[in-house]
Formats: C-alpha cells, sequence, structure tokens
C-alpha cells in the first residue's frame, strides 16, 4: 500500500467517525447516515483499488478516472453551496420570527395592551 | 385634532435609522391620524427616541431584519387592535404624503375593494431619477406576466388594506422583496385591488436612500429562488 492511500483512508475513517460521533448526527435521518457510510467506504474503496475509478468513468463514457471525480465534485459543491443557502433562509425565517414574538411582547408590556 | 377621527386605522411605518426624518412624518400623520405604528428595525441612530417624541406607539426589532419583517411585525401588532379595521402602509422617510394615504383610505371604504395601491406612475411623481424610472418600469412589465395583475407600479410602500388582507398576508420575504411577495398574494388569495396615483416626493435624500438599481436583481433573485426552495 502507497503512503497516500494509507493516509487518506486513515482521514476518511476519522471523517466518519467524527460524523457518526457528532451529537446532531443523532437527529440526522437514517437514510442520510446510510448514504454517508456508503460515501465513505466508496471513497476507501476507490483509494485502495484506484483501477475501479477509472472503469466506472470508462462506463460512463469519461477519459480518465480523475475526471469523473473532479465532475462530481463540482456537482456536489454546487448542491452543497444551494443547500446552504435554503438552510440560512430558514434560519433566518425563524430568527425573523423570535425577533417579532419579542418585539410584540415588549411593545404590549410597554403599552399594557393584552 | 380629533382622537376618534380614523381611530380604526393603524398607520404602520418601518423605520430603519431615519432619525433625521421620522418626527416630521409622523407630525404630519397625527393631523389625520391617531394610531401610529413604528417598527424601528434595529436602528441605530436615534430613530426610537424621535418615535417617542413624536407620540407614535414604537415595536422594536432587537437586530435588523428588513423592511418586509418590519412591515408584517407592525400588522401583527396592530393586529391585536379588535378595532383595527384599516391598515396604511407609510415610508419613514418623508416620500409620501399623507394627503394620498387619506384619499387611498377613502377610496377603499367606498369601494369594493380589499387593497389599494399607490403608484407614482398614475400620478405626477416629482423629480424622478431618469434611470429609476427605467428600472421601476421593466419591474411592472416582470410583476404584471409573472402575477397576472395589471399594475403601473411594483414598488410603492403606500398601501391601504382592509382587515381582511391584514390577516392573510403574512410577508416572509424580510428585505425589498416584500413588494413583489405582496403583489403575489393578492394575485393569489384574488383580492380586490385598486390603484390611486400618488405623489412621491424624490428628495436628494430618498434618491440616496432608495433602492438601488443592483437591488431589482437582488429581489428576482429571491422571488425566483423563493419558488424554487417551496417545492
Amino acid at each position: 500500500m502507497m503512503i497516500i492511500q494509507l493516509v487518506l483512508v486513515i482521514v476518511f475513517l476519522y471523517l466518519l467517525l467524527k460524523f457518526l460521533a457528532n451529537p446532531a448526527s443523532t437527529k440526522m435521518r437514517a437514510w442520510k447516515k446510510i448514504i454517508g457510510m456508503v460515501l465513505v467506504m466508496g471513497a476507501i474503496f476507490v483509494i485502495i483499488f484506484p483501477q475501479t475509478a477509472n472503469d466506472v468513468a470508462h462506463f460512463v463514457g469519461v477519459g480518465r478516472g480523475a475526471d469523473l471525480l473532479l465532475y462530481v465534485l463540482t456537482v456536489a459543491v454546487i448542491l452543497a453551496g444551494i443547500n446552504l443557502y435554503i438552510k440560512s433562509q430558514q434560519d433566518n425565517q425563524r430568527l425573523v420570527k423570535i425577533a417579532r414574538k419579542q418585539a410584540i411582547m415588549e411593545a404590549n408590556i410597554r403599552y399594557k395592551q393584552l | 385634532m380629533n382622537k376618534h377621527v380614523n381611530n380604526d386605522t393603524y398607520v404602520i411605518i418601518p423605520v430603519y435609522n431615519e432619525g433625521l426624518h421620522i418626527g416630521k412624518v409622523i407630525k404630519q400623520l397625527k393631523k389625520t391620524f391617531h394610531n401610529i405604528v413604528c417598527v424601528d428595525d434595529g436602528s441605530s441612530d436615534d430613530s426610537a427616541a424621535a418615535i417617542v417624541a413624536a407620540g407614535a406607539t414604537i415595536v422594536q426589532h432587537a437586530t435588523n431584519l428588513g423592511q418586509g419583517a418590519a412591515l408584517q411585525t407592525g400588522i401583527e401588532y396592530a393586529l391585536q387592535a379588535s378595532n383595527a379595521q384599516y391598515f396604511i402602509t407609510f415610508d419613514a422617510d418623508g416620500q409620501h404624503r399623507v394627503e394620498d394615504a387619506q384619499k387611498m383610505l377613502g377610496y377603499l371604504k367606498q369601494h369594493p375593494v380589499d387593497i389599494v395601491l399607490g403608484s407614482r406612475f398614475l400620478g405626477a411623481a416629482q423629480g424622478i431619477p431618469v434611470l429609476k424610472r427605467m428600472v421601476l418600469r421593466m419591474a411592472i412589465v416582470f410583476s404584471n406576466i409573472t402575477s397576472g395583475l395589471k399594475l403601473t407600479d411594483a414598488h410603492n410602500g403606500l398601501r391601504v388594506f382592509n382587515r381582511v388582507v391584514a390577516e392573510q398576508l403574512k410577508i416572509t420575504m424580510p428585505d425589498m422583496a416584500h413588494a413583489s411577495e405582496i403583489i403575489h398574494r393578492i394575485s393569489v388569495r384574488k383580492l380586490r385591488y385598486a390603484e390611486l396615483p400618488v405623489t412621491i416626493v424624490y428628495t436628494d435624500y430618498s434618491k440616496a436612500k432608495g433602492q438601488s438599481v443592483l437591488n431589482a436583481v437582488n429581489i428576482s433573485f429571491d422571488l425566483l429562488l423563493q419558488k424554487v426552495s417551496r417545492k
């Protein structure tokens, strides 16, 4: 095994552990965890048997495994960005609701309405 | 001033750093309207003090949330009052005229409509900058196509509506995109609407403060993304 393979496998295993041990992950849906695990196992498999990436690339009509990886990565980054944007919008809506409730409560106390 | 005049009407003013003008605006409104709710949207200047000094009701956001959010807060606050039958949204910077608000309120009371929108293109806009005019024209074309309404002005802050509309508006766009959201809501809920000419006073101050041309692009994107993210 090459050093780079060893390093990458260790890093991915560490990330998987972190991902599953994260307290937030208990709230995460089971299918998201499964997808995460499958992705990490797939990554480790490709690291150990790099030729499989090339085979898959050829199968879908891409020249090299590295190119396929780049394309998949590009799509993944864009999806993650959109996901993050929607999440932040939702968070902002929550903030608005809380601040509004607080503002109205404060005004009601001030003007003794209610 | 007769305190019972327009007691069923609540004027809602979103205020963000308008300490210089809000006092004057409230004073002018007070001659006609008794219930004035200013939503201080996390101003960092002396807006809050000016609002209190002028004798308007103040509802304060702990942090700046945007004009749309401030409007919704003001509407929800006013809805708590059972005597609130009519609602007026008014800008804090002095670009709207009280006479126009009064005229629109009279129209709403006498005609079978739920909401009256102000239009600067039906009326005499004083000193409207050429570029701004072009952008607003384009915005209304876009807005009419997507909403199916026939309006002449898409982003006018002066509106008068009844309690039914106030209960249904539920503005979720925190920033300037709320104007398009309101039009969208009118279209979806099939609210009865009318447009009346209003005069906008474009001072150098309001020109400098008003929505920038680039903001029109932001608004379009927000609305598109809103449609995408809502299934």
